[in-house]
Order: structure tokens, then sequence, then C-alpha cells
């Protein structure tokens, strides 16, 4: 016994005949053509870059920046703040002891995670990847970070922790 | 009738197939070397090293161009002669 083939079949398949096989087949002049595009668009998006920063350069942090006062943050302990410019970017300020101060952007420079001080091992910590940094300078000492964090001078005036640009960032734009 | 065309594509079937490879190859490397130039010029762009990304961009532009124009010689699928 067999079933009449039209009985199966919807009828709005009947109207549309269209097979699957030609629906999902992609040929290989598509598939080229396709790569091209890609390639058309890796070309704009490194174009997109340069206009960028040719375009829209970051500015520097203007003037300096009140963030708390000198006894809120013991010795080998850090204070996360946020500066508001062109862009919320967070900080880290760490207390190395011994009047040594330092401020150092929060996101590290690898994926972007929360670095954070470890006093017990005397490193700034990135624990996503265990990306390491120097507390005094900032450049990496072990791990994926490509770059140094970003770092902000540390001014105590009055008992009264204050940050502003570094100087020989400043100089360098 | 048939044309040399034709004649060409009966005789080497193989030749449409080889450069369609070759084609797609070329693009496939193309397309990897810019991810590699994307790749890069975004980390240097954020080190302030405008150089980089603009050398990047430019090397980046001309392989797209080179992509477009290998589309140049991507081959017509061989029609099928139709039976009479």
């Amino acid at each position: 016994m067999s079933k009449d083939s039209n009985e199966e079949i919807p009828k709005w398949k009947q109207d549309f005949p269209i097979e699957q096989k030609e629906a999902t087949h992609v040929s290989r002049r598509e598939f080229a053509k396709f790569l091209t595009l890609l390639s058309g668009a890796l070309a704009v998006g490194n174009t997109a870059i340069v206009v960028k920063s040719l375009a829209f350069p970051e500015k520097p942090l203007e003037g300096e920046h009140p963030i708390c006062m000198e006894a809120d943050v013991p010795e080998g302990e850090s204070f996360q703040f946020e500066i508001q410019g062109s862009k919320v970017i967070p900080y880290l300020l760490i207390n190395l002891g011994q009047g040594e101060w330092r401020a150092f952007e929060q996101k590290c420079t690898h994926l972007s995670c929360a670095v954070k001080y470890r006093h017990d091992i005397g490193q700034i910590e990135c624990p996503c990847h265990k990306g390491y940094f120097n507390p005094r300078t900032g450049d990496v000492i072990q791990g994926p970070p490509p770059r140094p964090l970003p770092q902000l001078e540390v001014v105590i005036r009055e008992g009264q922790v204050f940050v502003k640009a570094q100087t020989a960032y400043i100089k360098k734009l | 009738m048939s044309d040399f065309r034709q004649s060409q594509n009966e005789a080497h079937p193989n030749k449409t197939n080889t450069l369609m490879t070759a084609i797609i190859l070329l693009l496939i490397l193309f397309v990897t070397i810019q991810i590699w130039f994307l790749f890069g010029a975004l980390n240097n762009a954020l080190q302030e090293n405008l150089n980089f990304a603009i050398t990047t961009a430019v090397g980046s532009v001309i392989f797209a161009v080179g992509s477009f124009w290998l589309l140049r010689y991507l081959p017509d699928p061989i029609k099928r002669r139709k039976k009479k």
C-alpha cells in the first residue's frame, strides 16, 4: 500500500516548492564573495580606528581631583574611586607605606578585568588571568597583560589626597 | 555550436576547480592577515601608537582591494549543455 504523496505535503509547500538543498546550499562562488565582503569590512574597521584616534583624541585629565583624606586609607590598603571626564574611568589608589602613594587605572590592560592590590605579595593582581603589575611603576611583571597600567600622579596636601595627570604624560601629548 | 570556452571547459574540467580553490585560499590568507592587523592596531592604538594603526589600516585596505580584484578571476560555473 502506498499513500498518495500529495496528501503528505502541506498545501503551502505545494504552492512554493523550494527544496531544502537549494535553500541551504552555499556555492564556492558565494563563499568567495562572502570572504571578499569580510575583507572589506575588516579594512573599514581598521580605518575606523585611525579616524577615531585622529578625530577624537583622548584628552588628558585636567587639574587636581580630591579623592579622600590621607587617614582614610591605612598602609598597605587600597581605595577605589572614579573620575568623571569624557567618560567615567575607575582608578585604584594605593598606600604603599612610608608616604608612598600610587594611583592606577583599575582596568587590566588585558581584558579590562578589575585589578586589586595585594599587600601580602606586594603586587597588583588581575584575578581573571593571573596578571601581575608592579605597584610602584604599573609595569607588567607576569601574565598576559600587554601594557602597563595607566598611572596618575598622587599629591598629598594638608592631609588630603589629590590626583592629577602625570607630568610626563602631558609632556608627551 | 560550441565555442572555444566550451571546448576548454570540457577538455580541462579541473581548471575551474583549481582556480576556484586558489582564489578561496588567497582570500582566506588575506582575511587572516587583516584580522592580525586589526588585532595589532587595536592594541597599539590604545597605547597611543598611531603610526602602527595607520600602517595596518593602509595594509588592510590594500588587501581588501586585492580581494575585490581577485573576484575578476572567479570562474563562471560550467553550464551543462542542454539536451536536445
